[in-house]
């Protein structure tokens, strides 16, 4: 059944595919277009660097009047990141806007890794460890980065065959 | 020759009739179909769904879309593209049962609004006179 949120979230996926923004990408599970798999590289520059952090998002029929619910379900070290995987990001919570789709959700998402809030953190640990002992911070970011490319043991989403005639 | 017509169909196509066509070639914020597409709780587009056209700033919207979102308390009666206050331009033919509502959801964001303020300055008077 067509819902105006299933059709949103296709324009959603159109747009993914047509121009997502670099470092992002997202789809929908195959069978399900209100849950969807994402990934977001960790920018260049950044402690982040080259990891691939994998999310989920679920939608739900009140979309895009109500925000998803966004977790990481690759282990984070980020102030603003709960031991959970769920995030603290205004714009999932009192900020949001109808306007808002999936590539911008992960848009603001990538630029809260390097760009973390202080004043409210969801992880203690990682905000001292930020404000007072950049190099341990940086250490244990790294320590994530490497971990985030072991993680996708059990889905196979890069097993790419090729059966082409 | 002699032709006969056995069958036919009609097809046409419909366009919003606006002073300024640009807006027509847009696409809704909220939904991101065009203007002249309907927005998803519509199947025929028309009178009952039309362009809602910002006032005080120039966003516009399908009214359903703008309706919905209204209707969430956390939109605080704010534009979703620029979060200035949502007015909208009031020149309809005919008012509809949901041109009505959105006009009493404006109106209710505005007075809700108000009264935050008078909280606000009651309690910027309680502090008054506790330091009297």
């Amino acid at each position: 059944m067509s819902t105006p949120a299933k059709r949103r979230l296709m324009r959603d996926f159109k747009r993914m595919q047509q121009d997502a923004p670099s470092g992002v990408s997202a789809s929908p599970l195959p069978d399900n277009v209100m849950t969807w798999n994402a990934v977001i590289i960790g920018p260049s520059d950044t402690p982040f660097e080259d990891g691939t952090f994998k999310l989920i998002l679920q939608f739900d029929e009140q979309y895009p009047n109500k925000p998803p619910t966004v977790k990481f379900i690759s282990e984070m070290f980020h102030p603003n990141v709960y031991a959970s995987g769920e995030l603290c990001l205004d714009i999932l919570q009192n900020r949001w806007s109808p306007t808002y789709d999936v590539s911008s959700i992960l848009t603001s998402i990538q630029s809260l890794l390097n760009d973390p809030n202080i004043s409210s953190p969801a992880n203690v640990e990682a905000a001292n460890l930020y404000k007072d002992h950049r190099s341990q911070y940086i250490k244990r970011v790294r320590e994530t980065v490497e971990n985030s490319w072991n993680d996708d043991d059990d889905d196979d989403e890069d097993e790419d065959e090729e059966d082409e005639e | 020759m002699k032709v006969e017509i056995v069958d036919w169909q009609a097809v046409a196509s419909w366009h919003w009739d606006l002073k300024d066509d640009s807006i027509t070639d847009e696409l809704c914020g909220i939904c991101r179909v065009a203007f002249d597409g309907t927005c998803p709780n519509c199947k025929y587009p028309g009178n009952e769904c039309p362009l809602i056209l910002g006032a005080g700033c120039q966003h516009n919207f399908h009214l359903h879309c703008i309706l919905q979102w209204l209707e969430q308390d956390t939109s605080k009666g704010l534009c979703p593209m620029c979060r200035q206050v949502f007015e909208f331009r009031k020149d309809f033919n005919t008012v509809t049962k949901d041109i009505n509502s959105l006009l009493m959801l404006i109106d209710g964001h505005k007075s809700m609004r108000d009264r935050e303020v008078d909280e606000e300055f009651d309690s910027f008077d309680d502090d008054l006179r506790m330091n009297d």
